[in-house]
This record gives C-alpha cells, sequence and structure tokens, in this order.
C-alpha cells in the first residue's frame, strides 16, 4: 500500500499561542477549605504594555475636564472625530458608594457598552491601584517608604502585579487562588482544568500545585494526523498506528536522568492527556450561541465562555481565567491606538457578560482587568510613558456595580498622588484590589494571607463585590 | 596589604594551569605542544563531537559537514567561518524587488516579505553559518520586530538592522549599538524617532522608552552583576538596583532629535521611502535636549548635541562592569546551554572584557577592545564546561532547541532547498508567528520570545531554580502545533499541479506568475541516500541517530520508534514510496522527542 500524504499527514496545525505547559502536582489536604460549593470563576483580562487608564476614565465636570485638557491639549487634539472633547464624552453618574471629592468622570465613546454595564450594575471601577510594598505618600515617596522594586518597568511591574514580585516571581495569585480550592477538594478529578489561559500568560496563573492550561481561540489543539487516524475503525490498522504513533509523542516509558529531557517528556506527556480530555468534554458541551466579535479580547473572551460551558462535563466547580490583549505601551501615537483597543474590550467584555447571562452565570463569574501600570498624565508629543497606579474595571452580576472604587487624584500635575509626570502613586494596592475577589472566590482569610503575602500590610480596601 | 598581594600572586599561579584547559590564557610551555593538538582536535574527534559542535554554531549540520569535518581543527573552522563572505540582505531584499516588482513602487507580498526570504536562505543555504548564527543570537538581545503593521511593507526596515548584526557578529558590541540606535527601525519600534526635547509650555517630556529598554535589555540589565553573572547582594541579602527613573528621564534627553534622513516629522509613515529605512537617522539639533543629562553617575553638560551625546552615552555603557557578564550569558544561552554555571559565564564575560580568546589550537583571537564579539562566541564554543565529555556527564547541561533551528536543522541535514523561500508560503507569512512559536525579527515585544531569566514552574529545572528560556513556549496548544508544522515540512513532496494552482492563487493577488521549477524543489527534502537501509529498522534509527542526535538516542525513544516502524504499513520493503514514508515517519518521530527536542 501507499500513503498519499494529503489524506494521512497534510494539514498545518495553526494554533500556537505561546504560554506554558500543562502538569498538575496532586494535592495535599489542607485543614482549612476554601469553599468549592457551586460553580464560581475568575477571568483576569490583562492589559500588556501598560494601559493609559486617564485616558478610560476621564475626568468630565468641567472645571476637572479643563485641567485635564490643559496638560493633554495637544494629543486630545489628534483623535479623530474629536473623541476627547468633552460633548462626546459618556458621563458616568456614579453611585452613593463612590467619593470623588466633587469630580464627575466619563467614559470615551468607544466604551458605550461599558458604560450600559456600568448603569445597569454590572460593572465598575476601581481607581488608582497599583504595586505596593506599603501605603506610600508624597512625602513619603522617594524619602524612606518601602517602594516596590523596578518600578516603570514593563516586565517587572507585570510580574509583580501577577505574582508580587519581578521578574522571576513563580507564584502568582491565581495560582494561589486555585491552590486553596484544590486543597479543599475543589474540581476533584479535573485539576488540569482549573486554571485556563488563552493567552500569552505570565506566573499569574501558576501556584504551588495549580498551573494553566493553555488552550487556543478554538479551544484545545491536536495532532492533526491523529486526528485522521481516529477516524477510521478503532479495531483498524490505522487505529493501531495512530496508538504507536502517540506512544512516541508521550514519550511513553522515557526514564532519563537529564533534567530538561524529563521536564519536556512531562509536558509532551502532560499536554496530550489534558487535550484528550479535553476534547472529549467539549464534543459534549453546552454551547454558548451569544455573538462574539472577531477582535482579540471577543476571540478569547469567547473560548472563556465556551470552555465555562464545559463546566459540568468537565467537573469543574471553581476557575481562574486568563486573556490578554497587547498594544497598550502608547508611547507613540496613542490617539490612533488607545480607541480602537478600548473599542475591543468594550466589544469582548459586554459579549462575555451577556454570554454568562445566558448560561445563567452572570452571578457566578466575575472579571476584572489588570496591566503593567498605569501612564503618565503628561504627554511626550503624541503618547505617553510609563507611569504607576491606575484605573481597573471589574465587572460581573456579584459586583457592586455601578460606582466608581477608590479615591479618584486631581486632572492636573503635582497633586498629593503625583511621583512626578502624572505618574500615580497608588492609593489602593494590588493585594487591597485582589483581596475581594479571592474572598468572593471562596477563599478564607488564612489562605488568603497566603496568596497575597503583603495584604496585612494594608486596611481593608473597598468592598466593591 | 603585603600578606594579601602575596597570596594574590600565589593564588594566580596556581590557577594558571587551570584557566588554561578553559582557554583565553596561555598554557605553560612545556605541554603546549601536545596539549594544543589534543585540544584542538577534540571538538572535531569524532562524528560525534563534530556534530554536536556544529548543532550549537550554526543552523544545523549537513551530514556531509559531519564527515568532512571530522578529524580536523575545530580552530581553523571557526577562523575560516568569520572570514567568509556574506549575503546582506538589503541586497537580497533588492533582488526581490527586481524580480517581482510589477509596477514602479508596487509593493506586493513577496517583496514585503523579501527580508523573511533573506534570513531563510541564509539560515539554510549560507555559507557563513557561524556569522548567521551569531547574527541571529544578537536579533534575540537587542531585539526589533516587523510585527507592527506600520513596517510590514517596508522589508528595507528589518533588513538593515539584520545586516547590522550580520555584519558585527565577530565585530564590537558597541559597533552594532551605536549603528543600531540610529537605526530608522529601532527609532520606530521604540518610539524614539521623532522624539523631541522636553517642553515646558505644555509639559511634553521627552519619550523614555528607548532609554530604558537600553540600559535594561540591550546592555546592563537592572542590578549590579558580579563578574559571574550572578547579582551582587547588599547587606540585607537584596540585589542592589543600577538606576532609578530619574537616570532614565535624563537619559531620555540623549534620544532627541533624531528622525528620518529624509522627510523629518513625517505624518503618515507609510509615505516613506522604502530607502530611507535603510539609512541611518539624522540628527535635527533643534529637536534635541540641550538640558544636562544626568544618568549612571555621569552628567553630559547642557548645550552637548545628540552625535556626541549618544557617543558618550555608548562609552558609558560599554565601561559598565555589568556589560560583559549580563551580555555574555545571554549568549551563552543562545549556544549552548540555558543555566551556565557562574564559572563559564566568568570566562566568557573576560573575554568579553579584554577582547581577546586563545583558541585550542593556540591562535589568538580578538582585537584586544571590551566588547570583541569574536573573542566572546570562541569562549563560549571552546569553553571546557562545553566539551562533550564534561557537558555529557551533567544532567542539567544543554537546552532547549530553538525551534526556528529545529526546522533549519532538518532543512539543511536532508538538503532541502532553501533558496527560495517565498515558495513555502508558511516560512514567509507576515504576520503570525505561526505554528513554531518563533519568528526571526517576528517576537511580539522587545522582550524577545522568551525571556532569560524564565523559570519554568512545576517542573524539576524550576525546582532547582534554572533559568530555562526557550521552555516558555512549551505548552498544550505549542507542542501538538510543533509537531503538526514538523509533519508539513518532513512529508513534503515535490510540487504537483494542485499544488501550483494553490500557490498560483496566493501569488495572484500580487500578480506574479508562479515560477515551477522554483515551487518544484522549494523546501523538499531529499532522503533517497537513506532508502537503501530503510528496510533494516535498526540501521536506518542508527544512521538517523548519528545524524540528527550525534548517536545519544535513549533506548526508550529508539524503542517508541521501532514499535512504529514496524507497523504493518511499513511492510512492502521493495516498493520505493514506502521506504521514503517510513524514513518520514522515522525523521518525524525523532524530531519530536525530549532526546532531540533538548540539545546536550
Amino acid at each position: 500500500m501507499t500513503f498519499t500524504r494529503r489524506n494521512f499527514l497534510r494539514t498545518v496545525g495553526a494554533t500556537a499561542l505561546a504560554g506554558s505547559t500543562a502538569a498538575f502536582a496532586p494535592s495535599i489536604f489542607s485543614a482549612q477549605a476554601a469553599s468549592v460549593s457551586g460553580y464560581k470563576a475568575l477571568v483576569c483580562l490583562f492589559l500588556y504594555g501598560g494601559l493609559d487608564s486617564h485616558d478610560m476614565l476621564i475626568p468630565y465636570d468641567q472645571d476637572s475636564y479643563n485641567s485635564y485638557r490643559k496638560v493633554r491639549q495637544s494629543m486630545i487634539n489628534q483623535y479623530a472625530g474629536g473623541s476627547r472633547s468633552r460633548s462626546n464624552l459618556l458621563a458616568l453618574q456614579a453611585g452613593s458608594a463612590s467619593n470623588l471629592g466633587g469630580m464627575q468622570m466619563a467614559l470615551p465613546p468607544e466604551m458605550a457598552s461599558m458604560k450600559t454595564l456600568f448603569d445597569n450594575g454590572d460593572a465598575a471601577f476601581v481607581s488608582n491601584v497599583g504595586p505596593l510594598i506599603e501605603p506610600v505618600t508624597k512625602s513619603t515617596f522617594g524619602n524612606g517608604a518601602a517602594l516596590p522594586p523596578r518600578l516603570f518597568s514593563h516586565n517587572d511591574q507585570q510580574a509583580t502585579w501577577q505574582a508580587s514580585a519581578p521578574e522571576g516571581a513563580q507564584e502568582g495569585w491565581g495560582g494561589l487562588f486555585a491552590d486553596a480550592i484544590l486543597d479543599a477538594g475543589g474540581n476533584a478529578g479535573a485539576e488540569t482544568f482549573t486554571n485556563i489561559t488563552v493567552a500569552d500568560s505570565g506566573p499569574f496563573l501558576i501556584g504551588k500545585q495549580a498551573f494553566p492550561y493553555q488552550i487556543g481561540f478554538r479551544g484545545p489543539s491536536s495532532v492533526d494526523a491523529l486526528e485522521e487516524l481516529s477516524g477510521f475503525d478503532v479495531s483498524g490498522e490505522e487505529a493501531d498506528f495512530g496508538n504507536r504513533l502517540k506512544q512516541a509523542f508521550i514519550a511513553q516509558n522515557f526514564n532519563s536522568g537529564h533534567i530538561l529531557e524529563r521536564d519536556m517528556a512531562n509536558a509532551l506527556r502532560g499536554a496530550f492527556d489534558a487535550n484528550d480530555k479535553f476534547s472529549s468534554a467539549a464534543r459534549n458541551a453546552q454551547s454558548v450561541t451569544t455573538p462574539f466579535g472577531s477582535d482579540p479580547v471577543s476571540s478569547q473572551l469567547k473560548a472563556v465562555a465556551e470552555t465555562i460551558g464545559l463546566r459540568d462535563v468537565l467537573g469543574t466547580n471553581r476557575q481562574v481565567f486568563f486573556v490578554a490583549l497587547g498594544g497598550f505601551d502608547t508611547h507613540d501615537a496613542q490617539a490612533a491606538a488607545l480607541p480602537a483597543r478600548l473599542k475591543m474590550i468594550n466589544d469582548g467584555v459586554s459579549s462575555f457578560s451577556d454570554a454568562m447571562k445566558e448560561l445563567g452565570l452572570n452571578d457566578s463569574v466575575t472579571l476584572f482587568t489588570a496591566t503593567d501600570f498605569g501612564r503618565t498624565l503628561a504627554v511626550n508629543g503624541d503618547g505617553t510613558d510609563h507611569g504607576w497606579g491606575g484605573h481597573q474595571i471589574v465587572v460581573g452580576g456579584a459586583v457592586k456595580g455601578g460606582e466608581i472604587y477608590g479615591s479618584m487624584p486631581e486632572a492636573k500635575l503635582d497633586h498629593d498622588q503625583d511621583s512626578g509626570g502624572g505618574r500615580l502613586i497608588p492609593t489602593l494596592s494590588v493585594e487591597q484590589y485582589a483581596a475581594p475577589l479571592g474572598t468572593w472566590f471562596g477563599l478564607g482569610a488564612s489562605e488568603l494571607a497566603t496568596a497575597l503575602p503583603r495584604l496585612g500590610n494594608f486596611d481593608a480596601g473597598p468592598g466593591f463585590i | 596589604m603585603k600578606g594579601r598581594l602575596k597570596s594574590g600572586i600565589v593564588a594566580t599561579a596556581l590557577l594558571l594551569p587551570l584557566l588554561s584547559l578553559n582557554g583565553g590564557l596561555t598554557p605553560p610551555r612545556e605541554a603546549l605542544a601536545q596539549d594544543v593538538e589534543a585540544e584542538n582536535y577534540s571538538f572535531f574527534g569524532n562524528r560525534r563531537r563534530t556534530a554536536r559542535f556544529l548543532t550549537q554554531a550554526t543552523f544545523g549540520p549537513k551530514w556531509s559537514e559531519i564527515n568532512g569535518l571530522t578529524g580536523t581543527s575545530a580552530s581553523e573552522w571557526f577562523v575560516n567561518q568569520t572570514k567568509l563572505e556574506t549575503d546582506y540582505a538589503l541586497d537580497i531584499i533588492e533582488e526581490y524587488r527586481e524580480a517581482y516588482q510589477t509596477e514602479e513602487d508596487d509593493i506586493n507580498d513577496l517583496i514585503a516579505s523579501a527580508r523573511n526570504s533573506a534570513w531563510w536562505r541564509n539560515a539554510i543555504e549560507g555559507q557563513d553559518q557561524l556569522r548567521q548564527r551569531m547574527a541571529f543570537a544578537l536579533s534575540q538581545i537587542i531585539v526589533v520586530s516587523d510585527m507592527p503593521e506600520a513596517v510590514e511593507t517596508f522589508p528595507q526596515a528589518v533588513g538593515y538592522v539584520q545586516d547590522i548584526f550580520a555584519r558585527h557578529a565577530f565585530g564590537n558590541y558597541r559597533d552594532i549599538l551605536e549603528e543600531v540606535t540610529y537605526s530608522p527601525m529601532m527609532g520606530f519600534y521604540l518610539t524614539y524617532l521623532g522624539n523631541e526635547k522636553a517642553d515646558p509650555e505644555t509639559g511634553r517630556m521627552p519619550d523614555e522608552n528607548y532609554a530604558r529598554e537600553l540600559l535594561q535589555l540591550f546592555t546592563i540589565g537592572l542590578v549590579e552583576l558580579k563578574g559571574d553573572g550572578e547579582p551582587k547582594l547588599d547587606l540585607d541579602g537584596n540585589p542592589i538596583e543600577l538606576y532609578t527613573n530619574a537616570d532614565i528621564t535624563g537619559l531620555a534627553r540623549v534620544f532627541t532629535g533624531l528622525d528620518f534622513a529624509e522627510n523629518p516629522r513625517t505624518e503618515d509613515i507609510e509615505e516613506v521611502r522604502p530607502d530611507v529605512w535603510a539609512l541611518p537617522m539624522a540628527v535635527y539639533p533643534d529637536l534635541h535636549s540641550p538640558e544636562a543629562k544626568n544618568f549612571l553617575g555621569i552628567t553630559i553638560p547642557e548645550g552637548t548635541g545628540a552625535a556626541d551625546s549618544i557617543d558618550k552615552t555608548l562609552d558609558r555603557l560599554m565601561s559598565h562592569r555589568n556589560i560583559g557578564p549580563f551580555i555574555g550569558r545571554q549568549l551563552i544561552q543562545r549556544f549552548t546551554t540555558s543555566d551556565p554555571a557562574p564559572g563559564y559565564v566568568k570566562r566568557v564575560a573576560r573575554a568579553f572584557n579584554q577582547g581577546r580568546y586563545v583558541l585550542p589550537d593556540g591562535e589568538e583571537v580578538g582585537t584586544g577592545d571590551k566588547g570583541d564579539l569574536m573573542a566572546t562566541l570562541a569562549a563560549i564554543l571552546f569553553d571546557g564546561q562545553n566539551r562533550l565529555g564534561s557537558a555529557w556527564r551533567k544532567t542539567d547541561y544543554g537546552k532547549v532547541r530553538e525551534p526556528v533551528i529545529r526546522l533549519t536543522n532538518w532543512a539543511r541535514m536532508f538538503d532541502a532547498d532553501g533558496q527560495n523561500p517565498e515558495y513555502a508560503p508558511e516560512l514567509f507569512s507576515l504576520g503570525e508567528i505561526g505554528a513554531l512559536s518563533q519568528r526571526p525579527y517576528g517576537a511580539r515585544s522587545v522582550f524577545n520570545f522568551y525571556r532569560p531569566g524564565y523559570v519554568p514552574p512545576a517542573t524539576l529545572a524550576g525546582a532547582r531554580d534554572m533559568t530555562v528560556p526557550e521552555m516558555q513556549l512549551v505548552n498544550a496548544t505549542s507542542i501538538p502545533g510543533y509537531i503538526n508544522i514538523m509533519a508539513e515540512y518532513i512529508f513534503r513532496e515535490e510540487a504537483d499541479d494542485e499544488f501550483f494552482e494553490e500557490l498560483q492563487e496566493e501569488f495572484d493577488e500580487s500578480d506574479i506568475d508562479v515560477d515551477e521549477a522554483k515551487a518544484r524543489t522549494a523546501l523538499v527534502p531529499d532522503y533517497s541516500s537513506l532508502h537503501s537501509i530503510a528496510m533494516d529498522n535498526a540501521a536506518l534509527l542508527k544512521r538517523l541517530d548519528a545524524m540528527l542526535l550525534y548517536s545519544t538516542m535513549s533506548e526508550t525513544t529508539k524503542s517508541n520508534i521501532e514499535n512504529a516502524l514496524e507497523h504493518e504499513f511499513f511492510e512492502e520493503y521493495e516498493d520505493e514510496e514506502v521506504l521514503d514514508e517510513k524514513v518520514r515517519h522515522a525523521v518525524w518521530l525523532i524530531m519530536t522527542s525530549p532526546d532531540y527536542l533538548i540539545q546536550r
């Protein structure tokens, strides 16, 4: 017999996203168990490059807007359609839990669906959040206060947001949250699918036990040749050949003493095991009919929504997801680049919210944003430079929406939270932002303290959920 | 004081003979002749050693090279490689423009991707393998990428930077820094093209992007290093940061006043003439910051011009104690091992700092200037730790092979024609990184495809705190993705009519006729030399083991592959096509095995 490549081995695998291997270490039972009843999921939307949230939550009352315009005049003029003119902004009526010091805030016109979510109580903002070691004021900044190492550096602040330490940090709070769930016996038999990434994830989803499982936009990946061969009779020669190939692909019985070879063999086997399980669950999925756009945020959140649709088949009851969008490092041409990205957030998040309502899980799934850092209020010509604190979005039925939590810095330079050029000294630490999410997810106080080692350095943050 | 001095001399004298094993210093005279001979021939001492050395130093050995170079002098090979002419990307881009331009000023996919085609052609077919491999390594430290859509149609933008790395691959690191600093591509990528001095009226500040990444990624890193690349610690045991944001703000003023050499201040980057991307940026003095520039303990006085300021900046960075170990360790990771021992880093950093290295045959290479890359690369490849005998005893020596180098390795070993990469569309695709998770000059960000400090979590390596950069690309999606893309190439056959039609449809968008002769052979492997042994599984695997794994295949991998090859599909031994399929499957299963994926 002969082979013809076209019907046998010839299909290109087109899905590839960088990230990490699937692997899972066995759970160690802990006496202090997190709550794992029902279903809950957290979805981290990470904005790589550092979102200029000065340009998302925009001062709106006339005085603040004038002050903002004064600093940003040259760039405001560069936005197509005058989208940053005051008359085009979407003013937000924040509720009674907000303390804006007399300011009113607005969203840019490309975030109309976010305004609807806000108005309906499904979304809130948390202002001026960023990495801190301890509370910092302008007088202690550069004058004795302990500061997070390597401020303003992309990779290090990404790692600090995700894992409380600069690059090299191994365990993120999404992973440690998952550890608490696994310790409490959550996701029994489906531990591999506790933490799932659709993007290039950093340490966020990694715990001592938990480890991210990587999927593509269209779910798990497979070896095309094995798919082809499995289409034949299970007892036939094709299926037998497929089994032999697979045995080689998973490096059956591999016993090298070399560390990297062992790690690679484990990664190969782990990937095949997880992909097989996931694919078989996907065949029995609860389908999601809510339409999603084709932009990267929508595509990723659609994959998340579909994965959440598999929860009963997979046997998961607590999950942490990671999706991401890049391109926020707007040193240059911010007026051209940023609105398109804010629109992707707007579109993707609102479709996702609809999909969760469709699944009856609006109260069970909470999405939140994170980013490298905020940016300068000062303009460098046609863009902004690396900053520190920034405003974040939280979305879901459990969120006490329609509010802007935290304290809003004034719309000018040299105020009390300005470390220079409008780089905001955060008034809320990442820990204060993460802790309410963890508590909602089911973690107890001591588990939270493990996941967020510096939590004790801060007061309780706003209870936005 | 006196005692310390004395013991210092004694210690140095004792160390000399030991150090000579690793090159870099002259061995004692009496042992010289014999040792030199043994040393020199050890790297190409047998086929295993030759194949391994070429795997590290090139885009993959050819079988004829393994056989031809074994028993010759590796030092001579190294020096000869540095003398070979190179095919510059800009010349190849021009060749593509002439071949594929249908109307004047017309840009089509084949021209737009010509810099990519230039890269693959040089990697697969170039004689100057060592230079090409070094240029690729440098491009993963000083990163530019054609991912931003705006430069997609200007192959000259990245091509110009490719040529900087190729030209100075064995030159001086400072020359690279200087030429890259003035390149429009880096100016665009790290957003200082058109960057202006501060304006107190509007509060506008100079863009800080390049200032930060130049320090953090391209020269000295973030924290003080010892000579062996390990971080220095303060009294509390914490790493010592090298600079604050005030240094960055000061340095940012240096990179103001640079813009395209022609038509500066353009509103629409797409309007820039392609050849202007291949000219250094010019200085526009009015836009350059007149303020004093303070950073890293130096002050460039107020009123200093851009060119002078850049000179002083690069001098300062080259004089920094971090640069040798910082760059040296990353270069080691690109060639030989992911988590080099501090002593190895120290020896490589010393070659970088002293600008000299003594090859195993006794010849000294390098100019003696700090930053000499020929000396640095020689120190990496010829280090005693890197010899097969020494490395093989360690269970933590080696690295994950870079995905694109796996592909070039296959193409070179099986004589797949790399002259016309545009006829293998997956190689020249413009946008996505693709199933390999890596694309030359196509990283998603200035942080490259993987970070030098990446410690893979939940692994044995992670438990030992080992850095394994390429492991960052390994996950449940990329694993099947890689297996699929390798099948695509390994099973590639001479093009048939159906393939021509498919290709013609793609070429129609550019209004170009498919050249059937080129399409017929592009990236098509030739396994015919293996047919005569293919009926014998043991013989076939033994040969492929020598070709792809320098004869190190594990028993379990051998048994897993034999099990597949013993399938009844392959029973008709006399049928050439079946034999060919069998070879293809064997190659595929080897190149997806842990034995291959880890280069030891």
